[in-house]
């Protein structure tokens, strides 16, 4: 018996922290259907009726939809700049032999000491230099460059398991540089491609700090991660509407996560192991 | 940063050096384009690094506000900070932060992922619901984390329903708790995402060792620790290193969020008094001389961190 009576205490310890994760997304996915009384008198009673008067009251407040678009916007900008930023950088790394390659690679790895809060500062006069304090264009610029070292260290491990002979082939029928990183290498890496765009759809989707301070509290430009913790004061203690925005925030990286389960799991833990 | 790249296929990254036969004795064609990292090494200088030195220039400026004359102070920030007691008690509650949910975060995860590892019956159920944190932005983990510890919330209503109503609290707004419900968070998050980064590590651990181990009579517990522990150590150390500085770092958003650093200075950590002195308290120069130190003190511990989980075979 590999899972005998000594694994019982095991067993029990990791089934109650899997209801420790579970149990406070349950209370507020019930707690979105319900009136602030229900939540108080029944926290944990299922809801009686699935109205959406929390979704729509949350929505308008905060200006959510609003929110959303600008939280896409801003996601997908950034992750196209990011991809056209690292796929370059990384087949330039990945092909190189010399030691400039390891120089820029450890520069790079610098960005890991990074005091996030303390960069905050210097970040902030950067955005009122350039004149894009309090828009959103900062931000697609911005969020890139904090996911370049992550992205091309992913990319490079991908684009070195290329086989050069590949490229000597292409060389010898007169391809370019350019074509050989447009018809060779961003075709053979698409899965390391797929896993950083999954690794920096979270994090920009998910930006809080930096959005915060540089995007501002302007409901026309603000991201859904800005716009949610403003529901806490509008609505005091209103929390079937807290938590129904709440949720509502969770959607797409939910949607997505069920979707690719698989694939966003990999690119998880590549990501956080490549670090 | 060499260790960070430990990976079961980390072995690819060798093949390069090795000139390909075919082109020996002329230059290989596929040189050039190294051009390419051009653009991605501006950006990253423009808006990664130059921040980061524009760091230490503040801190050692007198700047007492956005709009007011900048006059060069030397080490004299340094001085204030150190003279003052507010830093001490970040300085402590960050210490605190560290020693408490590092370890814990660590053991519990290593546990964990040992555990999934195994795959019990239900091994997939649980992999799907560690994620959970991981994908949950900071702003929707505070707000979990108020909805459940504020004074209506739903650890004192569960309180109350058991009969220890005596026992609820204003947990985020108690001087004697507040930096406990932000640990937690930290630990909440912290171990299930941790967990499956280590049983997916644990999974590439040839299944002969176990084997081996097992005809021998080696109980779970002894497996784990001596025989498991030691082949993956080094990479125990990596996650290590990513946990201490994402809580060093990153997880005064939690206290941005949750309990602005109060009451009093009960919940202010280093990261959070960054921030403090310098969108609240208007102190640029001493905000960027903390900023330093958060640097220094991250540097040093990573140092450690990889002496301590050197691979020791």
């Amino acid at each position: 018996m590999k899972f005998g009576k000594r694994w019982l205490p095991a067993h029990i310890l990791v089934w109650a922290y899997a209801v420790l994760l579970v149990v406070p997304l349950y209370y507020f996915l019930a707690s979105a259907f319900k009136s602030n009384d229900d939540i108080f008198a029944h926290p944990f009673a299922p809801p009686k009726s699935l109205g959406l008067h929390n979704f729509t009251t949350s929505y308008d407040t905060a200006h959510l939809g609003l929110a959303v678009v600008n939280s896409g916007l801003v996601t997908l900008f950034s992750l196209a700049l990011t991809l056209l930023l690292a796929v370059p950088a990384a087949f330039a790394l990945a092909r190189s032999t010399g030691r400039a390659a390891g120089v820029i690679e450890k520069v790079f790895s610098l960005g890991f000491l990074i005091p996030t809060f303390a960069a905050l500062f210097p970040t902030f006069l950067l955005a009122a230099a350039t004149g894009l304090f309090h828009t959103r264009t900062f931000m697609v610029l911005f969020l890139p460059a904090t996911a370049l070292p992550l992205s091309v260290v992913v990319l490079v491990q991908f684009m070195r398991t290329i086989p050069p002979e590949m490229e000597e082939a292409a060389r010898l029928d007169g391809a370019s540089t350019f074509t050989v990183l447009r018809h060779i290498y961003t075709p053979m890496c698409l899965p390391g491609i797929a896993t950083v765009l999954l690794l920096n759809f979270l994090t920009f989707w998910n930006e809080y700090l930096y959005s915060l301070v540089i995007i501002g509290p302007d409901p026309a430009q603000r991201t859904v991660q800005v716009a949610l913790p403003t529901l806490q004061s509008v609505t005091g203690t209103d929390y079937g509407v807290l938590t129904a925005g709440t949720v509502l925030t969770l959607v797409p990286v939910w949607v997505v996560y069920t979707v690719l389960q698989k694939r966003m799991q990999q690119a998880l833990v590549s990501g956080a192991v490549k670090m | 940063m060499t260790t960070l790249t430990t990976t079961p296929d980390g072995g690819a990254s060798t093949r390069r050096r090795v000139p390909a036969p075919a082109s020996a004795g002329r230059r290989p064609p596929r040189q050039g384009g190294t051009v390419l990292a051009v653009p991605a090494l501006a950006w990253y200088l423009v808006f990664m690094l130059g921040p980061m030195v524009a760091i230490f220039v503040i801190a050692a400026l007198h700047w007492p506000g956005m709009l007011q004359p900048v006059s060069f102070a030397g080490f004299g920030n340094v001085r204030t900070v150190l003279h003052d007691p507010t830093f001490w008690d970040a300085v402590s509650n960050t210490a605190i932060q560290l020693a408490v949910a590092i370890p814990v975060m660590i053991v519990c995860a290593y546990m964990l992922g040992y555990y999934v590892a195994q795959r019990p019956p239900g091994h997939r159920v649980i992999r799907y619901l560690l994620f959970i944190p991981g994908l949950i932005s900071t702003p929707a983990k505070a707000m979990v984390f108020y909805a459940a510890l504020s004074p209506d919330g739903l650890l004192n209503g569960a309180l109350k329903d058991v009969g220890l109503g005596s026992l609820t609290d204003a947990w985020l707004a108690s001087p004697s708790t507040a930096l406990a419900c932000l640990i937690a968070l930290d630990v909440w998050g912290g171990i299930g995402f941790t967990a499956v980064l280590f049983a997916a590590r644990l999974s590439s651990v040839p299944d002969e060792l176990g084997e081996a181990a097992q005809l021998d009579g080696v109980g779970h517990w002894r497996m784990m620790w001596k025989i498991h522990f030691p082949v993956i150590r080094d990479y125990v150390g990596v996650v290590t290193m990513l946990q201490f500085l994402w809580t060093l770092f990153g997880s005064a958003q939690h206290v941005l969020l949750l309990t602005q650093g109060g009451p009093g200075t009960s919940s202010t950590t280093l990261s959070f008094l960054v921030y403090q002195k310098a969108f609240i308290a208007s102190d640029l120069g001493y905000s960027q001389t903390v900023g330093v130190f958060l640097f220094l003190t991250g540097l040093v511990g990573l140092l450690v961190i990889r002496r301590v989980f050197r691979q020791t075979y």
